[in-house]
């Protein structure tokens, strides 16, 4: 009889280090960012600090927060693909915000891509996985064109987006 | 909530032991002293019995018969809950069999039909299962009571289908807003899974033939056929499924005894004791 008791008290324990499963953990991999890289033209294996870039994704007035502010100068962003569709485009506005207008640069960048959908778990629901078009992965295209692209070259490092540990996209300027 | 639920059920389970403890009653030897061995010389008049030395015990211990046979009946949690939960239909028939004085022959046959309306994910699950093991009743019972308050296992064996009626995209980033939630309908058949179940359960006669009980289980997985890119989150017999293969479970049955045969309970035996001198 104490033998089932010990037997029935280790399988109790055994219950309460259940993990919670209701809430969708921060840490599970779940759809992807497209994460870019800025890489100096003159130097390509140099990373290089971007000035005050905007990015809005097209439709939107408000532009993607970095760190809580809309515009970075770093090096390096992440950016959500539309998961309805095949296509995302964004506009990159270099010295955001600048009072000297002429500095002020717009490019726009259209994504085109194909998704596929992965189950996660109960908490999660689904992520979307996106594989770039292997013909035509981007469109680029700039505000005016009597003006200059400040994005000199755009390179597709990995055209799989599956995660955010590496850099998918490096554009040259 | 769920969790909270799951440690109640813990909790309970341990207490319902302490009373199996609370209740059990060691033989009391009786003396050998006190057991007189007589012979009985019948007087000549009367017809001749059998002499030999016979054990007269001063207890009066009635002659107390054990009931052997089936026991049937149905999970009326399974089945009430169709009424108030337009998302799940099931049957669950009970059964057992006495085969020793504290073992029982115990199965469940099931089947259910039930819609899990999770945040991200609407699934329906249908399916049967069956279940087969045993109970040891570890309750000393008084005079005639037919009480139960049983440990048992069981293996458990389910086949289903899941269809998938909608789900949603996790995006951390919601920067193009929540995204809506997508219908599928899509159906994965085929699906089995077994397991393994730990069950407490108490069954007290109210009257006649007629028992009431609840079993609490314990349940862990050993196979589960998995459907392509989805997960078995409900599995019918198993109920909910969790991160790891553990899961919970319990019944409310009502049950009807047949008597199959009778048993005499054989009185205690006391080794009698030789004094060596």
């Amino acid at each position: 009889m104490k033998k089932i008791i010990l037997l029935v008290f280790a399988l109790a324990l055994s219950f309460s280090s259940c993990e919670k499963d209701d809430i969708c953990d921060a840490n599970t991999p779940t759809t992807p960012l497209l994460v870019i890289g800025f890489y100096d033209f003159l130097n390509p294996s140099v990373l290089k600090n971007v000035s005050n870039l905007k990015v809005v994704g097209e439709g939107m007035t408000d532009g993607i927060l970095f760190n809580g502010s809309q515009t970075t100068s770093g090096n390096t962003i992440s950016i959500p693909l539309k998961t309805v569709g095949t296509s995302t485009t964004y506009s990159f506005t270099l010295n955001s915000g600048n009072p000297n207008s002429v500095l002020i640069d717009e490019d726009f960048i259209k994504f085109d891509y194909t998704t596929q959908e992965l189950f996660v778990s109960r908490a999660c629901g689904y992520k979307s996985i996106f594989t770039l078009d292997p013909t035509n992965p981007y469109t680029h295209t700039d505000a005016t064109a009597a003006n200059q692209k400040w994005i000199k070259f755009i390179s597709v490092e990995k055209s799989n987006i599956e995660n955010e540990n590496e850099t998918h996209i490096k554009i040259f300027f | 909530m769920k969790h909270t639920l799951r440690s109640f059920f813990s909790i309970c389970l341990v207490l319902s032991l302490t009373l199996v403890q609370a209740q059990e009653t060691t033989p009391v030897k009786s003396d050998p002293k006190t057991a007189k061995t007589e012979q009985i010389i019948p007087e000549a008049p009367l017809p001749l019995v059998k002499i030999s030395p016979e054990i007269i015990k001063n207890d009066s211990i009635p002659v107390k018969t054990d009931r052997y046979g089936v026991r049937v009946g149905v999970d009326l949690y399974k089945l009430t809950r169709a009424l108030y939960d337009k998302d799940y239909k099931g049957i669950e028939l009970v059964g057992d069999y006495r085969l020793t004085k504290k073992y029982f022959l115990a199965a469940e046959l099931g089947n259910e039909n039930k819609t899990t309306d999770d945040d991200r994910v609407n699934f329906t699950t249908k399916g049967s299962y069956i279940k087969a093991g045993f109970d040891y009743n570890a309750y000393e019972n008084w005079l005639d009571m037919e009480n139960i308050i049983s440990i048992g296992m069981r293996y458990g064996f389910s086949t289903f289908n899941q269809q998938l009626n909608s789900y949603r995209i996790y995006n951390a980033n919601p920067y193009f807003g929540e995204v809506p939630v997508i219908p599928s309908g899509k159906k994965f058949d085929g699906l089995s899974a077994s397991w393994i179940e730990v069950v407490a359960g108490v069954k007290a006669k109210v009257f006649d033939n007629v028992f009431v009980g609840f079993s609490l289980r314990l349940n862990r997985l050993i196979t589960n056929k998995e459907p392509e890119n989805f997960s078995n989150l409900y599995i019918p017999g198993f109920n909910r499924t969790y991160d790891g293969d553990f899961g919970v479970g319990f019944n409310y049955t009502i049950t009807y005894f047949v008597p199959i045969y009778k048993k005499k309970v054989k009185p205690i035996a006391v080794p009698k004791k030789v004094e060596k001198k």
